[in-house]
């Protein structure tokens, strides 16, 4: 049988990083095929260019659908190709309803294309879920979806397009292990009917229980392609990391000295729904503390409340260096104090990307180098340069120079701006909210070698991640975050994958 | 460290930089082929006091548009802060220095409210300050009770009177300019002491400025001297300029524009800083009010009108974008001396009301449309 989709050598490059250096791998029909790889291997890429997202000719090797040779200029035409992408990001419109989101931009039309066929809508989008058994109703307001349910739909609506060709990108991050199940049945139910499916998931699991063939990604290359029935998760783990793991977190661990952030019993609610729970934790000089959790167990809503960006404060108390911290200190309060955070989301809340690198290097520090009362000092530009010009350095920044915009520069290059940008506020504890996401591996193993010198410095390090391996490998201790409360807490010695990953599943798991 | 090297942005920026000073004196080359009196001195002196007033205002405008806000109010307040100062000395007697003084803290007084409804209780400034419209524009015509009320009494000179009349004399305004280009020189110097400034470029920037600066003093003592605005106008130039290039406050108003989110984690103090962007702007509508008035002589309904469009105008065709974070002094300067250069040469051309106002709808409408398809990378 032909192979309904194919990439031969696929190359796409980005200024300063080489995503895919070399991918290939076929789809067959009616098959389930699984990509893995660790953050950064560049699956996402891969599917931005299957996908159209990253147009035809701005990548190198070939793309085939069904044998031909096809050049995609956006996802539209991807789409008209037969291709659908489920993505990360949900793309629903929150405000519109099941039936208009299935339907958006592809409205029935009647009258002869004048007005948009409503009846038809409610019908077709009606039979679709029905043909699927799922209990959601058509003029459901998406807002009122969990995420389960709005993944659903969001399949329902690629399903409505004559899709032959599915992508799923890591479809499951989110839901409950009811919903994921409901998932998983639709996705067999979509192959028994002639569907090609490509399914990205960091869950091995889930990905053993359906997929037909695994294609390992790593560093941007495909390493092998496995068929599920005649490998076993060790191998796939294996090719996927490609060396010990050892080498990968090269975390010396320091002396640990005082307590620098003590939180004691500490809940939090936003807009009335409470969000953390009775979370009691210490975080002390020269150590990292590592956080970990699943999706929406409330990792980064902790640190931005510690911060000062997040929520209000319904118990419990926090101390920085011994003096209460919060509730309801700014963040400018928590950064001269000491206390910095690096988001998770750099783009939207790290840098001023139409900026130049000077620029948000020293946006947190700036009134240090100014003369004078507080914002309206004179800034000695001089100095200012001369500490831009050392944190590049030292942070081995690619960039033509400090007058770059952030935003042309490459993943790991903005994350070591947004790293510069804090570290300059001389902190005494600091927030690495999934410091590594999305930069490639040499990138990533600098991060992990300036948390080194940070903690032989004596500085302190609470360190969120949902890579499991990265957190076992730069932690000195790590709390589980299981739903908003404390769901276990271990040392480096203690962890193991099974403990953190029960502990993050909360008590009921944990007799597993 | 390697020197900066030319990315897309920076192209389009150094044709923007060069494409105002180009659209100016292709505009001046227009209007003088069409009426030489546009180059005399006189009309010249005229231009450089309505140059002056709108490009103050812009200033003040600049500083709202940077971190993202807008002021619709300004207009509005230019009629009502002169009317009020007005109000106090014609029919109150009291002395104008005073008169000044009050409608200047009134001004601030009002905008640091409106600022600050705006920024603590996140309601579009867009919407405050279309309230400020039509409510400054009301206590406008009560104030001056929909009369005409001049800035002085029984025709005498006093310091509100004088702001668009005095011209300061021909010696006074060598030194002055001597000492400006003394200022810029300097600055200029330690500027290029910088690591990795250009200073070739600095050099011929600070020269040609310094050029200018005496040509205008030049053309201004060939008529009477320099007019006193352009005197307030370099004044507000050099604290708008220095607050904005030189101040941790200009750095936090620009980041607060590009991204608001990135600017409250990196701990900028987002309140403190655009409410004080509204506390200057009301400061720098009261200084355009009582110019604007004395320019007209009296208070009367119309005085300010449509001033606040000129003012976002001047910014957008400067360069500034209105979605904040994106904008430089020179810029707002340049789209001001463009509108008023537009509205004084269609002024000696006799051009009809309703064609100016055409025209110069048309020319920003132009401008900005121009500067979308530059930034597009």
């Amino acid at each position: 049988m032909p192979p309904v989709l194919s990439a031969e050598n696929l190359v796409k490059r980005f200024p300063g990083v080489i995503a895919l250096k070399g991918v290939s791998f076929d789809l067959l029909p009616g098959e389930m095929h699984a990509l893995c790889g660790e953050n950064g291997a560049g699956k996402s890429t891969l599917i931005k260019t299957l996908s159209g997202l990253h147009p035809a000719g701005s990548y190198e090797g070939e793309i085939r659908v069904e044998g031909r040779v096809v050049a995609f200029a956006n996802s539209k035409d991807a789409e008209h190709a037969g291709i659908g992408v489920i993505s990360q990001e949900l793309a629903l419109v929150p405000e519109m309803t099941v039936a208009e989101n299935i339907f958006l931009g592809n409205e029935p039309r009647r009258a002869g294309g004048w007005f948009i066929d409503w009846e038809k809508i409610s019908l077709e989008s009606k039979r679709l879920l029905d043909r699927f058994g799922l209990n959601i109703p058509p003029d459901a307001v998406v807002t009122d979806l969990g995420i389960g349910p709005r993944q659903l739909v969001e399949i329902a609506k690629a399903l409505s397009k004559d899709t032959r060709i599915l992508i799923l990108d890591e479809p499951t991050a989110a839901l409950t292990e009811q919903e994921v199940d409901v998932l998983l049945d639709m996705l067999r139910d979509l192959k028994k009917r002639g569907m090609a499916l490509i399914y990205i998931s960091h869950k091995l699991d889930e990905v053993f229980a359906i997929a037909d063939r695994i294609t390992v990604l790593r560093d941007g290359q495909s390493i092998i392609t496995l068929e599920t029935a005649r490998t076993t998760k060790n191998e796939v783990i294996r090719h996927m990391v490609g060396r010990p793991i050892e080498d990968l977190f090269p975390r010396r661990a320091g002396r640990s000295g005082a307590v620098k952030l003590s939180v004691e019993n500490l809940s939090v609610s936003e807009n009335g729904k409470p969000r953390l729970e009775d979370i009691t934790l210490q975080a002390r000089a020269g150590e990292v503390l590592g956080i970990g959790g699943l999706m929406g167990a409330g990792r980064s809503e902790l640190l931005m409340h510690l911060f000062g960006a997040f929520g209000a404060r319904t118990g419990g108390q926090a101390t920085l260096d011994g003096e209460a911290l919060g509730p309801g200190q700014t963040p400018t309060e928590s950064i001269r104090r000491g206390l910095v955070l690096v988001s998770e989301d750099r783009k939207r809340f790290g840098l001023v990307l139409d900026l130049s690198i000077g620029f948000n290097m020293a946006l947190s520090s700036i009134e240090d180098v100014a003369r004078g009362p507080g914002v309206l000092g004179l800034i000695n530009e001089a100095e200012e340069t001369r500490r831009n010009a050392e944190s590049f350095d030292s942070l081995r920044v690619k960039a033509p120079g400090l007058d770059t915009a952030v935003g042309t520069l490459s993943g790991g290059n903005q994350q070591k701006v947004v790293l510069g940008k804090a570290l300059r506020t001389n902190p005494k504890v600091i927030f690495l909210d999934e410091p590594t996401r999305g930069i490639d591996v040499g990138a990533k193993l600098e991060v992990y070698e300036l948390i080194n010198r940070l903690t032989d410095a004596g500085q302190a390090v609470v360190l969120v991640s949902s890579e499991l391996p990265e957190l076992m490998g730069m932690s000195d201790r790590i709390v589980m975050l299981a739903e908003g409360c404390i769901g276990g807490v271990f040392t480096r010695a203690e962890a193991t994958q099974e403990k953190l990953l029960a502990a993050a599943m909360g008590g009921e798991l944990q007799k597993v | 460290m390697s020197p900066t090297s030319p990315t897309p942005a920076r192209a389009a920026a150094s044709f923007r930089a060069l494409a105002l000073p180009a659209a100016l004196l292709a505009l001046g080359l227009f209007f003088t082929l069409r009426s030489p009196e546009f180059l005399s001195a006189r009309n010249l002196s005229m231009l450089a006091i309505e140059v002056s007033i709108t490009a103050v205002l812009a200033l003040g405008m600049f500083l709202i548009i940077l971190p993202g806000h807008i002021d619709l109010s300004a207009g509005s307040g230019v009629g009502l802060i002169g009317g009020l100062s007005a109000v106090l000395i014609f029919e109150y007697g009291w002395p104008a220095p005073v008169a000044l003084l009050i409608g200047l803290v009134a001004a601030a007084g009002i905008w640091l409210g409106m600022g600050s409804i705006i920024v603590k209780e996140r309601v579009p400034a867009f919407i405050i300050t279309l309230g400020g419209l039509l409510v400054f524009r009301g206590l406008h015509w009560l104030v001056i009770h929909n009369a005409t009320i001049p800035v002085s009494r029984g025709g005498e000179t006093n310091i509100f009177s004088s702001l668009t009349t005095y011209y300061i004399p021909p010696t006074a305004g060598y030194v002055l300019a001597a000492l400006v280009v003394l200022v810029l020189a300097v600055a200029g110097w330690r500027k290029s002491r910088l690591p990795g400034a250009d200073g070739e470029k600095i050099f011929l920037q600070t020269f040609l400025a310094g050029q200018l600066i005496l040509l205008f003093v030049l053309i201004c003592n060939a008529y009477r001297g320099v007019p006193l605005p352009a005197l307030v106008l370099a004044v507000v130039t050099f604290v708008i300029h220095t607050l904005t290039r030189q101040t941790p406050f200009g750095r936090y108003l620009y980041a607060i524009g590009g991204n608001e989110e990135a600017a409250v984690v990196s701990g900028v103090p987002v309140a403190k800083v655009s409410i004080g962007a509204f506390l200057i702007m009301g400061i720098i509508v009261a200084i355009t009010g009582f110019l604007q008035t004395a320019y007209a002589g009296a208070s009367t309904t119309t005085v300010g009108t449509l001033m606040e469009l000129d003012a976002v105008a001047a910014c957008v065709i400067g360069g500034t974008s209105l979605k904040g974070g994106r904008g430089t002094v020179f810029g707002v300067l340049m789209g001001a001396l463009i509108m008023a250069a537009l509205l004084n040469g269609m002024t000696l051309l006799a051009v009809s009301p309703e064609a100016k106002y055409i025209a110069r709808g048309g020319v920003l409408a132009l401008a900005v449309w121009a500067d979308v398809r530059l930034s597009r990378r």
